[in-house]
């Protein structure tokens, strides 16, 4: 079907796809740096030595359930508590893994483990705000390889610093920050229509209200409240239009 | 020179528990869905679903200091957030906005320290 030569403009199309997602990530590498740090130091107290310390990096590549399983690893609560609590923590990705799944109907199932794999906060809004950009839809893999290929060594290595050298940033620098900055300025520029707005709104203030539910459950609490919210106002502004048409 | 240590076998249950869970949850719904057509409505509530979890994510990471509510320390950090939710809806660029966002905050800091 497809001759050499538009096999090769593929290739580099691939290629500049993946190149764009490294450069997307790369921006985000300050971020990883505390909570990696701090994620590594944990886990060495928690009693999983340096290496198993890097193994739950680079296995789990999921920075808020490390910490919580390492948390209650140290408290000396039961094995299957820390695990399942470390997976409530994960449940988000439920919602990512669902709002992935339609951008990448014609990926094979060998492709659809790499998407599961290095599915995370970032990796996820990243794919998402390339998606709405409608940038070269053709190679979201490697977009999505670039990005991932560069935040899960640096997740990795950082873990690894601080669990061998015990390392930590001064907590005047509140680097930390970081990562809700770079939520908001990925998020923003999502936010299209009134709908989605609101639903954000919603979902912010469930999250503060919603704080203190056990095993951060309001954070799913909190975006089914929003959700519904979103829902509601798309109802009732398509009420406002049929009306405004008869 | 440290070598590092291997820890518990509580310990590698545990790595090997939270990664075998986090990749069932990642893989849920890309391997149930696997090239099924969604109900639009389905779609729509997904679109509404992002920007509802990043924000119930976010706020609490900006207003939050030791688990509270606490307006009284982080309001220079809201202001930030909201001066680089600002560029980053006009400009976008996350490593400018990132800059503008901790320059804002530690200059807040610095003057109402």
């Amino acid at each position: 079907m497809s001759s050499p030569a538009n096999h090769a403009d593929s290739h580099a199309e691939s290629r500049a796809a993946f190149k764009a997602g490294v450069i997307e990530c790369l921006q985000l590498i300050p971020s990883y740096i505390p909570f990696g740090l701090v994620c590594g130091v944990a886990a060495v107290q928690a009693g999983l030595g340096e290496w198993g310390a890097v193994a739950l990096a680079a296995f789990a590549f999921a920075g808020s359930s490390q910490a919580v399983l390492t948390q209650f690893l140290s408290s000396g609560a039961p094995l299957s508590i820390a695990i399942i609590s470390g997976l409530v923590v994960n449940l988000r990705m439920a919602v990512y893994s669902a709002a992935i799944a339609p951008r990448i109907a014609g990926a094979t199932p060998k492709q659809r483990v790499l998407w599961a794999l290095f599915l995370v906060d970032q990796t996820f809004i990243s794919n998402e705000v390339r998606h709405q950009r409608g940038e070269h839809m053709k190679h979201p893999l490697a977009f999505y390889l670039g990005c991932a290929l560069t935040l899960w060594p640096w997740w990795v290595l950082m873990n690894a610093i601080g669990a061998f050298a015990g390392a930590k940033l001064p907590a005047s620098w509140q680097l930390d920050f970081t990562i809700p900055l770079s939520f908001v300025a990925m998020v923003v520029p999502l936010l299209k229509s009134q709908s989605q707005i609101l639903a954000a709104i919603a979902g912010g203030a469930a999250g503060v209200l919603l704080y203190a539910m056990p095993l951060k459950l309001g954070l799913i609490a909190a975006c089914a409240l929003g959700t519904c919210v979103g829902m509601l106002v798309d109802a009732l502004l398509k009420l406002k239009t049929s009306e405004t048409r008869q | 020179m440290n070598w590092g240590g291997f820890g518990t076998l509580d310990g590698w249950l545990a790595i090997v528990g939270l990664a075998i869970g986090t990749f069932a949850i990642r893989y849920s719904f890309i391997g149930l869905l696997a090239g099924k057509k969604l109900p639009p409505r389905f779609e729509r509530a997904l679109q509404l679903a992002v920007p509802a979890i990043f924000a119930a994510l976010v706020v609490p990471l900006i207003l939050f200091q030791n688990n509270q509510l606490n307006l009284a320390m982080r309001w220079p950090h809201a202001v930030a957030a909201i001066i680089t939710g600002i560029y980053a809806g006009w400009r976008g660029g996350m490593l400018v906005s990132l800059l503008i966002g901790m320059a804002c905050l530690h200059t807040l800091l610095w003057f109402f320290p």
